[in-house]
């Protein structure tokens, strides 16, 4: 009987500890595309709710959704749906992932300003990626070899592009891969003949946008999915979001919300 | 000399494939140990230290290359201490195996081959938690690595996993003449499903044979020929920081030609982890392991142990995805055989023994290219 109250006490303890010392802090890590959607709604989420403390981490889709496989943060930012075998590892350690769609999102083809090319189709694309096509005189631009710059493989947007414009394809082994969207655009901007990726709330007048098969990725083509390259962006939970960081998600998926997604380049749910 | 011949060759091989890579990850991963055993030789009435030395148990340093996001390869090899060499240190393969994912229209399906993992039980996902080994690769039932073919893959939605494959059977270790004229190859089916996040339940059966029926000598009876029949059941339990493993596996062994050896080895294993880190601040796990191993049932030969393992983890240096760089696990097993047993051979001519140890494992994976 004594052993029963001590093992009755221990999993009362257990399970009343996790109350202290947690505060109203609210973790977030992964996709450097979702990066800024979240540092935006965070900082006009935390000035209506001054109790809450909302911190945000990049590292790509991958490192966010491993992050919540570990149990170490709330919310999993992704610009891909999670894989099969990430689910499963996840709901084998008792995490339930739950995604929330917090934005629309087109992945931009961006050239350097003074290419005259204005538009590539998806086999075009995946020429370029995969090294067969080498020179825009090809695809009628001026006779300059293409710099191909590509993210890096923890990227969910390289994911996403590698899906849906190379059809699973290599890319080749020349390529530039990036660590970042801004670090894309960059390179873009300053190098004659580059072409590079990103998502849409990351392009600027540093660059020029193709389009892809002569859709251009506006709020009508990817909401209906008429652009090649649309996608969703994700934020996932452990199960369905609760105190914190459920009122934190309503504020995204709300007209504030969705007005700031908006105000940083990317297309509302 | 004859180790450093091999890495050479191993570097000459691998290295042009390395060039046609996409993508490029070198890893390795280190346990340093301390281990201290005392174990009670028959007769003795009181403990004596039998074992206390310091070892390098793995030295894991592997190479992954994507080829493309379809096509990916893995190549490990283990340096690790030994005595069964004259210079202390072994060298082996331990996997050297390609990916085919999209082989067939099936989503989540990849097709595997070359020396690979072994998808039985626990065996080919045991994150060494403890400081032991997966139960079938401690009590020897499956090994933990093999040359063959798999198609393995997850269920869409991340209902589960799977596994179909054919083997030599005989482990990575076996190759060319150590493989006992054994002409026929294992088979292996695997099945885990998580119906709800954080229950597991699973199986797995693989069906295998040891040498010849017939001597391909002089076409006589071989009387070591036997067929292998292995099962394994688990159920997985995860509830906040509170991870449960049970195992159950067993191995029935047929001698066509020598029915008197027959025999069936039984294991059940229990694996409660809880995770302090939620409470602590500090990524602490406690953790318990409870093993029964029936070696056989023969009653010709009968060895009934009862092993218990108690142990903590302090794991640090975390990567941003939070997975420990370094681990500090300190374990202490105890080993008894059942008093009624009748068995005269033990391991070293020792009976029930206890160990201590204390390791410490580092990893790291960079992308190089």
């Amino acid at each position: 009987m004594k052993k029963t109250y001590i093992i009755l006490a221990l999993l009362t303890l257990a399970a009343i500890l996790p109350i202290f010392g947690k505060g109203n802090q609210l973790t977030c890590s992964g996709s450097t595309t979702v990066l800024p959607i979240a540092q935006a709604t965070a900082e006009a989420f935390m000035d209506l709710h001054p109790e809450v403390n909302i911190s945000i981490r990049g590292g790509g889709s991958g490192v966010g959704i491993a992050a919540l496989q570990n149990g170490t943060v709330q919310i999993a930012n992704s610009s891909r749906r999670m894989k099969s075998k990430e689910i499963a590892a996840a709901k084998a350690k008792g995490i339930n992932p739950t995604p929330y769609a917090v934005a629309n999102d087109g992945i931009a083809m961006v050239l350097h300003k003074s290419n005259p090319v204005k538009n590539l189709t998806i086999a075009q694309i995946k020429s370029i990626y995969t090294g067969k096509i080498k020179n825009w005189k090809d695809l009628g631009g001026a006779n300059l070899p293409i710099v191909v710059i590509s993210r890096d493989v923890a990227s969910g947007t390289f994911e996403v592009f590698n899906e849906k414009a190379l059809a699973g394809a290599k890319v080749e082994s020349s390529a530039q891969l990036l660590a970042s969207n801004n670090a894309i655009v960059s390179t873009v901007g300053s190098t004659p003949g580059a072409i590079g990726y990103v998502g849409l709330g990351y392009v600027t007048a540093d660059v020029k946008i193709c389009t892809v098969n002569n859709v251009s990725p506006s709020e009508t083509t990817v909401k209906n999915q008429s652009y090649p390259l649309s996608r969703q962006l994700y934020m996932y939970t452990n199960g369905k979001a609760k105190g914190d960081a459920a009122r934190y998600l309503l504020f995204i998926q709300s007209a504030a919300g969705q007005a700031i997604v908006k105000k940083q380049g990317f297309i509302s749910l | 000399m004859k180790h450093i011949l091999k890495v050479i060759v191993m570097i000459i091989m691998i290295v042009p494939a390395l060039l046609a890579a996409q993508e490029i990850k070198l890893s390795a991963e280190m346990w340093n140990r301390w281990t201290l055993e005392n174990a009670k030789a028959p007769g003795d009435s009181s403990d004596v230290t039998s074992k206390n030395y310091f070892s390098l148990e793995r030295g894991y340093v592997g190479l992954e290359a994507k080829f493309s996001e379809t096509v990916k390869g893995r190549f490990t090899a283990d340096l690790f201490s030994t005595d069964a060499l004259a210079d202390g240190a072994g060298l082996k393969l331990k996997y050297a195996y390609l990916d085919f994912a999209n082989l067939l229209p099936i989503p989540d399906l990849t097709l595997t081959t070359g020396l690979q993992k072994v998808y039985f039980g626990t065996i080919y996902d045991w994150n060494y938690t403890y400081i032991g080994k997966a139960p079938s690769d401690e009590y020897k039932l499956a090994n933990s690595a093999d040359y063959g073919v798999s198609l393995n893959g997850f269920i869409p939605g991340g209902w589960g996993e799977y596994a179909l494959g054919m083997y030599n059977g005989e482990g990575y270790k076996a190759f060319g003449t150590a493989l006992k004229d054994n002409t026929e190859p294992a088979f292996l089916a695997n099945l885990r499903l998580t119906p709800i996040p954080g229950l597991t339940v699973g199986g797995s059966v693989m069906t295998n044979s040891v040498e010849r029926k017939t001597k391909l000598s002089d076409a006589t009876l071989n009387a070591a020929y036997n067929e292998q029949l292995l099962l394994d059941g688990l159920v997985r339990l995860a509830y906040g920081p509170v991870d449960i493993t049970a195992e159950y596996m067993s191995k029935n062994v047929q001698y066509a030609n020598a029915p008197a050896k027959d025999y069936t080895a039984t294991s059940l294993s229990m694996m409660p982890v809880l995770n302090l880190k939620a409470y602590t601040g500090s990524d602490i796990q406690i953790l318990g392991r409870w093993d029964r191993w029936d070696e056989t049932d023969n009653p010709s030969k009968v060895n009934l142990l009862t092993a218990v393992t108690a142990g903590i983890n302090y794991n640090f240096m975390h990567d941003e995805s939070a997975n420990p760089a370094m681990q500090l696990q300190l374990n202490y097993t105890t080993k008894s055989y059942d008093e009624a047993e009748s068995a005269a051979a033990y391991s070293n001519g020792l009976k029930d023994s206890s160990q201590l140890m204390l390791q410490l494992k580092w990893r790291f994976a960079n992308t190089i290219k």
